[in-house]
């Protein structure tokens, strides 16, 4: 187990240099740079303005030394102006004596590096933003995990009765609906004053000044920034959290409900039942532990997914979290910040298999990991 | 009758000779009273005087509400990393900064101008020598007093060329010495603590208009090239509280500084919900903005329906659908005429803007413009445009245009495409999103841009297709054109320069430089009480004069 351990975690930062190196080569190729340096700079400089900040900038080296620099492996640039002698560099914060600045600052230093675009450390930004997620992604998962099992156990304990067919329709519709859909659906429906119920609701006078559902203009808001300054309530929080949930959750209740729907028609669920155990026992003492080692797997599969998911879902409810960090750096050429991005996408990427083979092993005896 | 020379010496009001003649002008009928605003506000001219000037006082609605003390207000803003104003990009930085670091001389929502740190300005007849004088009794809010020597050493650095992206270089003309980059010798004078005398070699009438720009923040002497959101120091009455860009930034009152006039609310919030305006609305409705900072399109109705105030002001801010004539096949006039031959702007107008402005005429010179001259109108004609086309042999030529993903730039392109597809052109539409579009938005080969309003006709010009500067997104070169645009740049006279203008204007739709289809009318909306929050052809947020009505 010791040594399985260890050798995905050389998988994992193996993975992490290869993918954080391509993600340089591309953010560094000239376009990207000029991008760069006209967001930093003035949108309309000319392209020998561009060349003279880039250079100024410490972007003007070959990019492998960058690439160096940035993981901490070679020195970090200084340059000395020409005109006033003031000395600058990778290493050499505002304000600091270029004297007492380290020769490296990388990543094995543990220095995430700077955000062009935010002008802050990398390490400051990203851990909020993270937090943020995490928040999203913990209700995401606190709806999605029990409502897709109850739905999966109870469609397959009766493989092709009605309540099958009708849940097994949901699963399927709901997991075949992108959030970008579902996401617009609810806000027309449920956040929107002129369309949806919302104008209704305040028509009957239940939403408005007096309303006794609040005083809003929407049932429920269709942006979630009031949730970031720790003011979550059902109304700012619902939306962007079932727009996730629905996703994950019909793929979820499809695996839970085969799984399920194989494990009904087994011997010893045969014989548990001539023995006359009641359905009720059957399902929830015999059934319900080994339907469940499969979803085990796909829930754990589903954190990569979700990744993608708050992308979308951040960027349509203005929730400032990791997904909208991530389309911001992307779309600003934020070099370090989208590389730090990569890092935690990697992580989770690989922590959450390492997590579900682990996992399976202890609920299935049957497996060895060698 | 009364004589106005002695009433203008009762009250103290100093004029000029020029602003006497537009008076004159005016009570002919030849400027129309914004026009007259803006022209003798720019010679120094106080807008009381000038009132004085043609016999009017004042309309009350150019009286500035007094808002009651205190409050909160949030802004829906985009948010951008703070930086050295002189490279200011966007509106939205100086409206953010300008809490903090104030400017010489604002320019008003009716046209005129008058001063902030500026008392009053007065320009020699011939405009080549501008006297500025200092408000007194102004402090940083370091301590510091505020002296000519920190007027003197902004103007040094709004002339210095060789900073990468310095858009003031530009504004300060022939004060910049070609051969340095540098502030021209002698072009600054500090005459005593609170006097400072520019000094150009030629006449230069967009001075004042220059200095009302948002790049143009007064910093500290000691801070010049620096950002005022990280040093602080600044004249205003609000310091930065925090900012976390691309989401929001506050600006409160800083208790430590006397500021030197009244100042209303406590605390601004500026929240940034990105680009796309159905966030706008999503933020609004959700209750987490009081004011826009624009409001656009089917957005404006929307709003409306919210019970929020709207605030309209019309502008020279336009649209222009340009060929960059480094690309063939636009380096043919023709082609370029076809194009323009077979788009009829009332058409854009309405598809493009919802007819929420004026028609435009292909030259950039707004009928708001002192100096605009009135052409025979355009012909629209289809078929006179392919057969042209076909003529300069481009008819199998596909027409790329590009645009911004959304918004009216979006709705305003598709329309052009689709009026060029029925007169018979190929047409391709490419899309690209805000993030990605200003990278290279000077050398697309036929694309939109958004032009903000100018205060002068000839400062477009000048910005925009004068042969090799940095803006002339046409590739625009014609020695003819920049003959007598030179010599339009400096008439002060109205008429005089109409004469020239009505040439130039001729020029520019003769050699079909641009599609310019409409002039924009802009919007805002607040929530009812907020005030002075009124939609500025600028754009600009003066958060000193906000407040809620008492």
């Amino acid at each position: 187990m010791g040594a399985f351990i260890l050798r995905r975690t050389g998988v994992m930062i193996l993975t992490a240099l290869c993918l954080t190196f391509v993600v340089f080569f591309l953010t560094n190729l000239f376009p990207n740079l000029e991008k760069l340096a006209k967001t930093q700079g003035n949108a309309r400089m000319s392209d020998a303005e561009v060349v003279s900040w880039l250079d100024r900038n410490g972007y003007g080296g070959p990019m492998i030394l960058r690439y160096g620099e940035w993981l901490g492996v070679v020195p970090g640039w200084t340059r000395e102006d020409p005109q006033t002698g003031e000395i600058t560099g990778r290493c050499i914060d505002f304000g600091m004596d270029p004297a007492d600045a380290p020769r490296f600052c990388g990543l094995l230093q543990g220095d995430l590096g700077y955000s062009t675009v935010s002008n802050d450390e990398v390490a400051h930004i990203i851990g909020g933003r993270l937090v943020l997620t995490g928040i999203l992604m913990f209700w995401a998962f606190a709806i999605m995990v029990p409502a897709a099992l109850l739905v999966g156990v109870l469609a397959g304990m009766r493989e092709g009765s009605r309540l099958d067919r009708s849940l097994s329709t949901f699963s399927i519709a709901s997991t075949a609906t992108p959030e970008y859909v579902s996401g617009v659906v609810f806000i027309v429906l449920l956040a929107s004053s002129t369309a949806g119920v919302s104008s209704t609701l305040s028509e009957w006078g239940w939403l408005g000044p007096d309303g006794w559902l609040g005083d809003r203009n929407t049932l429920f808001l269709g942006s979630a920034r009031s949730a970031m300054d720790g003011g979550i309530t059902f109304w700012n929080f619902t939306l962007p959290v079932v727009t996730i949930a629905l996703y994950g959750m019909g793929y979820i209740a499809r695996m839970t409900r085969a799984s399920m729907a194989e494990v009904m028609t087994s011997q010893y669920i045969r014989t548990a039942r001539l023995k006359g155990v009641s359905f009720r026992n059957i399902v929830l003492k015999h059934a319900l532990r080994n339907a469940l080692i499969a979803p085990f797997t796909v829930i754990m599969l589903q954190f990569p997914w979700l990744l993608t998911g708050v992308v979308i879902v951040e960027t349509l409810f203005s929730y400032n979290g990791f997904g909208w960090t991530l389309v911001q750096a992307a779309s600003n050429n934020d070099i370090e910040l989208l590389l730090a991005c990569s890092i935690v996408a990697v992580l989770v990427v690989l922590v959450t298999q390492l997590i579900s083979d682990i996992g399976y092993v202890l609920l299935n005896p049957r497996i060895r990991i060698s | 009758m009364k004589d106005f020379a002695n009433v203008q010496a009762e009250k103290g009001l100093t004029t000029h000779p020029v602003a006497e003649m537009y008076a004159r002008e005016h009570k002919e009928g030849k400027l129309d009273r914004r026009e007259f605003l803006v022209r003798t506000t720019a010679l120094g001219v106080s807008a009381a005087a000038a009132y004085s000037l043609i016999g009017a006082t004042p309309a009350a609605a150019q009286e500035r509400a007094v808002p009651a003390e205190g409050g909160t207000l949030r802004i829906q803003t985009r948010v951008y990393a703070g930086k050295d104003p002189r490279v200011y990009d966007w509106s939205e930085l100086g409206n953010l900064s300008r809490g903090i670091v104030e400017y010489l001389v604002e320019y008003n929502r009716d046209g005129s101008f008058s001063g902030v740190l500026l008392e009053s300005w007065e320009a020699n007849e011939d405009a080549t020598q501008y006297t500025l004088r200092l408000r007194p009794g102004v402090t940083w809010n370091n301590g510091d007093a505020f002296t000519a020597e920190d007027v003197a050493a902004n103007f040094v650095g709004w002339c210095d060329s060789t900073v990468e992206g310095n858009s003031m270089a530009a504004r300060m003309g022939a004060l910049v010495d070609p051969d340095t980059g540098q502030a021209r010798e002698g072009g600054i004078e500090v005459v005593d603590d609170l006097t400072v005398r520019i000094n150009f070699p030629s006449p230069e009438i967009a001075l004042i208009p220059g200095m009302a720009d948002y790049p143009s923040a007064v910093q500290h002497r000691d801070h010049i090239g620096e950002d005022p959101l990280e040093h602080g120091i600044g004249t205003g009455a609000y310091m930065l509280e925090s900012i976390e860009v691309g989401i929001s930034a506050v600006l409160v009152r800083n208790p430590d500084h006397t500021y030197w006039r009244d100042a209303y609310l406590d605390r601004i919030e500026f929240v940034d919900v990105g680009e796309d305006p159905a966030n706008w609305f999503a933020s609004a409705e959700a209750d987490e903005v009081d004011m826009t900072y624009q409001t656009t399109g089917d957005f404006i109705d929307l709003f409306d329906g919210l019970g929020w105030e709207r605030s309209e002001v019309t502008t020279a801010a336009t649209y222009v659908l340009r060929m960059n004539q480094n690309n063939a096949p636009y380096d043919d006039v023709r082609v370029r005429q076809a194009v323009n031959l077979a788009v009829d702007p009332a058409v854009l107008l309405e598809l493009g803007y919802s007819g929420l402005g004026t028609e435009a005429e292909n030259h950039h010179v707004c009928p708001i413009h002192p100096e605009y001259a009135e052409l025979p109108p355009l012909t629209f004609d289809p078929e006179a445009a392919l057969a042209l086309l076909q003529e300069a042999g481009a008819a199998d030529h596909v027409f790329e245009i590009t645009s911004l993903d959304d918004g009216f730039e979006r709705d305003t392109a598709d329309a052009l495409g689709a009026m060029l597809r029925d007169a018979g052109f190929n047409v391709e539409r490419v899309i690209i999103p805000g993030a990605t579009y200003w990278n290279d938005w000077t050398s697309y080969p036929f694309s939109g841009t958004t032009w903000n309003h100018r205060e002068l006709g000839v400062q477009i010009l000048n910005l925009a297709y004068r042969s090799g500067v940095a803006w002339n997104e046409a590739a625009y070169s014609n020695p003819d054109f920049d003959a007598l645009l030179d010599e339009a740049s400096g008439i002060q006279d109205a008429d005089a320069r109409r004469e020239i203008m009505a040439q130039i204007e001729q020029i520019m739709q003769d050699d079909a430089v641009i599609n310019q289809p409409y002039w924009r009318s802009l919007f805002r909306h607040h929530k009812a009480g907020i005030l002075n929050a009124e939609m500025h052809p600028k754009f600009e947020i003066n958060v000193h004069y906000l407040g809620y009505a008492a």
